[in-house]
């Protein structure tokens, strides 16, 4: 099956003041399209900056970042803002717009990937009828429960058909029963949208959901199981 | 993303904010409000200025003075400072310099007094040929009540409106049929001698208004033959020409005929010429006010920049999420300088609004308070004000030019936080607390 992220001895470093940091050095991991990949691991060993180098927001030091064949590094910030379109993240802290309504928070990726306005508006309502939020559409994240404002994202992750959703700690700001509803919700995703999905997570018990997990020590892979 | 969603989006930052906004843009109405009320007002002042002045200030005609120019001879003495003196019977040479000249008169003009009753006002005692003065300004040496002898008695006097009506109401200081005493001070002699001439008074004119070198409702006007004798002098302050025409050429050509008759020692002042020079000292004013109001619109540039930096600072972690939906840097620039121009199109059409009816409601006090204190000439200066209706005018380049400067001062005041908010990494703006 072809590679749709592919990291080759990948590394990282960034500077803490004056002070380098080898956030990641030298990780190896091959992502196959429908796989659902929860990267395992304690704080600080690097699962977050292997993300954010998969999702196109940073480019690594050294090594390759291949998304669908095409090296990260090599590309301007102008390709990698189009690269990110096509990418659906999930953030631990929701990271929704506030002033907008669950359904505009949606429509606001289709809306930067110049969607028309009709086309966006469905979309985003089939999309939070997925998640199970159409009855609450029109509620901002402040008046939704973290459960909630976590299945807008996810919505939103799914607006622009993403060929894979990146996922940080998508379950570690609301608690284990919502947590087991949203784990749920993503893996009916993963089996029935077959989306890719790369899971960041410290819980062993999430990671064992997933369908391999990779586990990171002080930046590098240290063990892959098939689940 | 589409221009209508960037503004969608932008306004949408705006309204999140409303105070804050909203005294941002109170900044920009300020500035844009100051710039068009006194360009407003100013070209107004200059719209009734030059319309009074083409009213009274016959444009067929020509004044020669004796050096000085026109502010001299119109002062009252003459002022060549080359001994050069403009008499009275210089008209004959100058009637015959040009076929195009119909006509010219010589005026004697001195500060002095009239005294009706037991009251005594300052006023301008002008000396004139009633008959000719009466064809020159055929539209303002016009007789409200009574007549004016077109040939007078050495006691024949003409009075302005304002003299004979000078607190406009019903009590009058004279009319026509009145006796009245003029009087001016000689100081040529030495100690000065206060001459006095008892008049009849023939005609009261009709209102004028405004101001000018023709008719002047502050004035006294007495027989030339009678202001030589009064005045002790065959000098004369001006002589006005009247021409065929206003054609431009003709009154260059007739102007230099005249300069040369005089070999250059005579002024030769031509409505044209002072309308000029009108023109250029009322766009130096309009520009020195308009930079004045420009400072103000400075000052809310910067308070635009401050609240930018302040709002790029409270939204880097929403700037961080919109890049990592895929928003490139460009659409993020145009997001911040959409609400530059959101705000500063707003503030522009409040401020050129308020701007407005500041002008008029300024005009409407100037003209409640008796007019704009200018005076047809010295003494009228002295006797009273003329009173002028100030029509505030916004002419379509003030208004488009209020709003482009609105606009572009707060777009060029949100570059520099637009840029850095662009420029933002999205990991770094992600992790942004």
């Amino acid at each position: 099956m072809a590679a749709i992220v592919q990291a080759v001895n990948l590394k990282k470093t960034y500077m803490l003041g004056k002070v380098p940091v080898n956030a990641l050095r030298g990780v190896n991991l091959k992502v196959e399209s429908g796989d659902f990949l929860a990267v395992l691991g304690p704080s600080g060993s690097g699962k977050s900056t292997l993300l954010n180098l998969i999702g196109a927001l940073d480019k690594p030091t050294e090594g390759k970042m291949l998304i669908e064949g095409v090296d990260v590094s090599t590309l301007s910030d102008n390709q990698l803002a189009d690269l990110r379109r096509r990418v659906g993240f999930v953030f631990q802290f929701f990271n929704l717009i506030p002033r907008f309504t669950a359904k505009e928070n949606v429509e606001l990726s289709m809306s930067i990937a110049d969607m028309s306005r009709a086309e966006r508006r469905k979309q985003a309502e089939d999309l939070l009828e997925t998640v199970g939020l159409k009855e609450r559409m029109n509620h901002k994240p402040a008046e939704l429960s973290g459960g909630e404002q976590q299945r807008v994202a996810i919505a939103r992750a799914l607006a622009n058909t993403p060929r894979f959703l990146l996922m940080d700690e998508p379950t570690g700001n609301i608690d284990s029963k919502t947590a087991n509803e949203i784990m749920g919700l993503i893996k009916r995703i993963n089996d029935e949208k077959d989306v890719t999905i790369i899971m960041v997570t410290h819980d062993q018990r999430l990671a064992s959901q997933a369908k391999k997990t990779v586990q990171m020590v002080d930046g590098v892979i240290t063990r892959e199981v098939v689940n | 993303m589409k221009s209508r969603d960037v503004f969608s989006y932008s306004f949408s930052a705006i309204k999140l904010r409303k105070l804050r906004a909203g005294l941002t843009t109170l900044g920009v109405v300020i500035g844009i409000a100051a710039i068009v009320a006194l360009l407003s007002i100013t070209q107004g002042l200059q719209a009734t200025i030059t319309e009074q002045l083409q009213t009274s200030f016959a444009t067929d005609t020509l004044i020669v003075s004796a050096g000085g120019g026109l502010g001299a001879g119109i002062g009252g003495r003459t002022g060549a400072d080359s001994g050069f003196r403009l008499l009275i019977n210089y008209t004959q040479m100058i009637n015959g310099l040009s076929p195009n000249i119909t006509t010219s008169i010589a005026i004697i003009q001195r500060a002095g007094f009239i005294k009706s009753g037991n009251i005594t006002r300052v006023t301008t005692i002008v000396g004139v040929d009633f008959a000719e003065y009466s064809d020159i300004y055929s539209s303002t040496f016009v007789n409200e009540t009574g007549n004016i002898p077109l040939i007078p008695t050495n006691e024949t006097v003409v009075v302005g409106k304002r003299i004979s009506d000078p607190w406009k109401n019903a009590t009058l200081f004279c009319s026509a049929d009145d006796d009245v005493e003029i009087k001016w001070t000689n100081a040529t002699v030495i100690p000065a001698k206060n001459e006095t001439h008892t008049g009849h008074v023939a005609a009261v004119l009709k209102e004028i208004g405004g101001f000018g070198v023709g008719p002047s409702d502050f004035s006294v006007y007495i027989p030339i033959s009678k202001a030589q004798s009064f005045f002790g002098t065959d000098e004369c302050d001006m002589i006005i020409v009247k021409l065929k025409n206003d054609d431009k050429a003709m009154i260059d050509s007739v102007s230099e005929a005249i300069k040369e008759a005089f070999s250059n020692e005579a002024s030769v002042t031509s409505a044209t010429a002072v309308l000029n020079i009108l023109s250029s000292v009322f766009s130096v004013i309009e520009l020195f006010l308009a930079g004045i109001a420009a400072i103000s619109l400075l000052v809310a540039g910067i308070g635009i920049m401050n609240i930018m930096i302040v709002s790029l600072m409270e939204r880097t972690r929403e700037i961080g999420i919109l890049k990592a939906l895929g928003m490139k840097s460009r659409t993020v620039l145009l997001v911040f300088l959409s609400e530059s121009v959101i705000i500063g199109l707003i503030g522009a059409a409040i401020g050129i609004a308020s701007g407005w009816v500041l002008a008029n409601v300024v005009a409407r006090v100037f003209r409640g308070g008796g007019g704009v204190f200018m005076g047809g000439n010295q003494a009228a200066t002295g006797a009273g004000a003329v009173g002028m209706t100030i029509t505030p005018v916004l002419t379509p380049t003030v208004f488009l030019g209020a709003l482009v400067f609105g606009v572009g001062v707060s777009v060029i005041f949100a570059l520099y936080p637009a840029w850095r908010a662009s420029k933002l990494k999205p990991v770094e703006a992600l992790r942004y607390e």
